[in-house]
């Protein structure tokens, strides 16, 4: 499994933590933010690929946080996680330009799964760019 | 129910009473001041009559008396008293002038009472006689001419006389009318059998007898009496008086007729209007009552698919407010099922790093592990059956999996099947297709059978569901192995509040609501028993596409896929 980064945003600690050790023990990076704002700050930072962002959090919300993300890194794919009768805010963060949605409880293979189909088309998105920079590049006279 | 049906009972009486009330009575009052004025007019016109015809023999008995003046008159002037006393002149004379025989006798007298002649019945008993005192005699001498009261005279027979005497008053002339011929002046005035005519003197004696009888005047007829000019009318009792004076005001001439002999025509024309009235009142009546019953009936049955519409509507408030509950009971569920599975998830991870020597019940562990993953499975299919179930209570036309909401609605119910040992075998058409619908009220109706149909069975039984479709329709069949359903309640099942089970268990309008919810989703709910016992409900659904409706899909499982 290819190597990357996740960032888990969700308000409940032991939740966080948990995944992020289970998604370390898988030699995927993982790291926590609380809310919202946190989540940014660190996207801002650089080196995340994917976000497991929950829909119900304190303060920013996760539709709010997901158009936040968008708008300054649009090529981090985001997986929302419903943990009750949001559904319709999974399906709006759908419309928003998430990767997926999860609705709790889920199995961890389920959420690895999606993480890593969300990597998959961040990297191939990510090539495509390159490729097309190497072109432009290539197509420009030295 | 039954003071619903004392309600509307009161009110088709009421209603009836209303119309009796404004409208008949007004038309009865109308009608009996139309008699009423009627009868007046009649009466009036019996009145005229009476008038006329004691005008008309007023004038016949004075012309009938005038005519006997002027021909004695005429005579006593053409024959002087040596002439007319002759006897044989005045039998050739009598003989002559009374062909007609209106005279009974004639008798010549000389000024100072003496008979000098006498031609007539009653010679024996008035020959020779002196008359100077006799009232008539001495009337006649000193006007010339009278016209007597009846009076007995020598003859002692009730007779009346005229008498004019010659116009150098040596005699006087006296002629005894015929009383029949004089009487029979009067017997045209007489109307119906019970009516009389009759003439009278001042003292209400009888000039002429009554045509019924009568010897007297009753005491109120006495008041006829009183003198007045020309003809009056009075009513007496049930008689109606015309009275007329004649002879210088010395007699009267009374036509007496009964009020109801004249009143045939009358009579018949007010038996035919009530006859027409009476017919039309109770032509009338009997719309009335007609209409009241239906204007009430319909009253009845809106209110009835009004209150069943607001039963609906509880119902559906209910559902609703179930799947708010539900929706909140899973939200509170799934965040401590997600950490139980995360946490049994990092067991089962962290288990094969463990020494399985060290580790004495490894294999335990990883069992249950594995154990606590499929229970939270459960749970989480449990809570999303919820919340779907909730989403589903809010939504309108959406399209439905039928085969996916008889699972969900069994899972509703299978464990009050387990407990009464009844199996649910769901014979599902694995390509049934989706249908454009209302979900919850359908999902309602699923409920509504399911329950009724382990109703039916009560314990040891078998409930068979089976759902088919063609290109038009979807149909689920409901056949349990119950008792099955007798024609009587067959006629009354879909009744609003028709119930068969205890008072106070069911409100009756389980299958009412059923037949109209299938009746607005555009299908229909038929019943009927099944050959080997046990009823069988069948709904037909028609087969709707997305296109049809305008509405988007939506993922009903999708996430389910999502998670596991």
């Amino acid at each position: 499994m290819a190597l990357f980064n996740v960032l888990v945003v969700d308000d409940e600690q032991e939740f966080r933590d948990m995944t992020i050790k289970r998604l370390s023990k898988r030699d995927i990076i993982a790291e926590g933010a609380e809310n919202g704002e946190m989540a940014i700050e660190r996207i801002k930072r650089g080196d995340i690929d994917v976000v497991l962002l929950d829909v119900k959090m304190p303060g920013m919300g996760g539709v709010a946080t997901l158009r936040e993300i968008k708008q300054i890194k649009p090529l981090i794919e985001v997986v929302m996680l419903t943990g009750h009768a949001s559904v319709e805010s999974g399906i709006d963060g759908m419309k928003l330009g998430a990767f997926d949605y999860l609705m709790k409880p889920m199995e961890f293979e389920s959420l690895l799964e999606k993480l890593s189909e969300a990597y998959e088309r961040k990297r191939i998105q990510q090539d495509k760019i390159e490729q097309a920079q190497i072109k432009r590049d290539m197509a420009r006279p030295s | 129910m039954n003071n619903k049906k004392m309600y509307y009972s009161r009110l088709r009486r009421g209603l009836i009473s209303a119309f009796f009330i404004f409208i008949l009575v007004p038309t009865l009052f109308v009608s009996w001041v139309t008699i009423y004025n009627l009868r007046k007019c009649a009466i009036q016109r019996i009145e005229n009559s009476g008038v006329r015809m004691a005008e008309d023999r007023t004038d016949a008995v004075s012309q009938y008396l005038n005519k006997q003046i002027i021909l004695l008159s005429t005579l006593a002037g053409m024959y002087p008293i040596k002439i007319m006393g002759d006897q044989p002149h005045l039998d050739q004379l009598f003989r002559s002038v009374n062909e007609r025989g209106d005279v009974v006798d004639l008798h010549v007298i000389d000024s100072a009472g003496k008979q000098l002649a006498y031609v007539g019945p009653y010679r024996s008993s008035i020959e020779g006689k002196n008359y100077k005192d006799a009232p008539w005699f001495k009337e006649a001498m000193v006007a010339g001419k009278h016209v007597s009261d009846v009076f007995m005279g020598y003859r002692n027979v009730p007779h009346l006389v005229v008498a004019v005497t010659d116009p150098l008053k040596t005699y006087v002339f006296r002629a005894t009318i015929n009383s029949e011929k004089f009487n029979a002046l009067l017997l045209r005035a007489q109307t119906g059998p019970s009516g009389d005519a009759y003439i009278v003197n001042r003292h209400g004696e009888f000039q002429t007898p009554s045509l019924q009888g009568t010897i007297e005047l009753a005491a109120a007829e006495k008041n006829l009496l009183e003198y007045h000019e020309g003809t009056s009318t009075r009513t007496i009792g049930p008689f109606l008086y015309t009275s007329s004076w004649m002879k210088d005001g010395q007699w009267l001439l009374v036509v007496k007729s009964k009020i109801s002999d004249s009143l045939g025509t009358f009579n018949e024309r007010r038996n035919n209007s009530l006859m027409i009235i009476t017919a039309s009142s109770m032509l009338f009546l009997g719309a009335a009552v007609l209409l009241c019953r239906y204007m009430v009936g319909r009253l009845e049955q809106d209110d009835r698919r009004r209150a069943d519409m607001d039963q609906q509507m509880v119902q559906v408030e209910k559902m609703a407010s179930i799947g708010r509950l539900a929706a909140g009971i899973a939200h509170e569920i799934n965040n401590p099922l997600q950490m139980i599975t995360n946490q049994a998830g990092w067991i089962e991870e962290l288990l094969p790093d463990e020494d399985p020597e060290a580790v004495k019940n490894l294999g335990e562990y990883q069992d249950a592990v594995t154990k606590i993953k499929y229970h939270v499975r459960r749970a989480g299919t449990i809570t999303h059956r919820l919340l779907g179930f909730s989403r589903r209570m809010s939504a309108e036309k959406e399209s439905v999996s039928v085969n996916e909401l008889l699972e969900e609605t069994v899972s509703f119910v299978e464990n009050e099947a387990v407990n009464h040992n009844i199996i649910i075998e769901q014979l599902l058409d694995k390509n049934l297709p989706t249908t454009m619908t209302d979900g919850p009220q359908l999902q309602q109706v699923f409920l509504n059978l399911l329950n009724n149909c382990l109703d039916a069975v009560e314990q040891n039984g078998r409930i068979t569901i089976t759902t088919k479709a063609d290109d038009t329709s979807i149909s689920i069949e409901f056949a349990d192995s119950g008792p099955g359903i007798s024609a009587e309640v067959m006629k009354q099942i879909f009744d609003p509040f028709f119930t068969t089970k205890d008072p106070g268990k069911g409100t009756g309008l389980g299958m009412s609501i059923c037949y109209d919810i299938m009746k607005k989703l555009g299908g229909k709910i038929e019943v009927k028993n099944n050959k080997v016992g046990g009823a069988i409900f069948t709904l037909t659904l028609p087969l709707k596409h997305l296109s049809e409706s305008g509405q988007g899909d939506r993922r009903t499982s999708g996430y389910d896929e999502s998670i596991y």
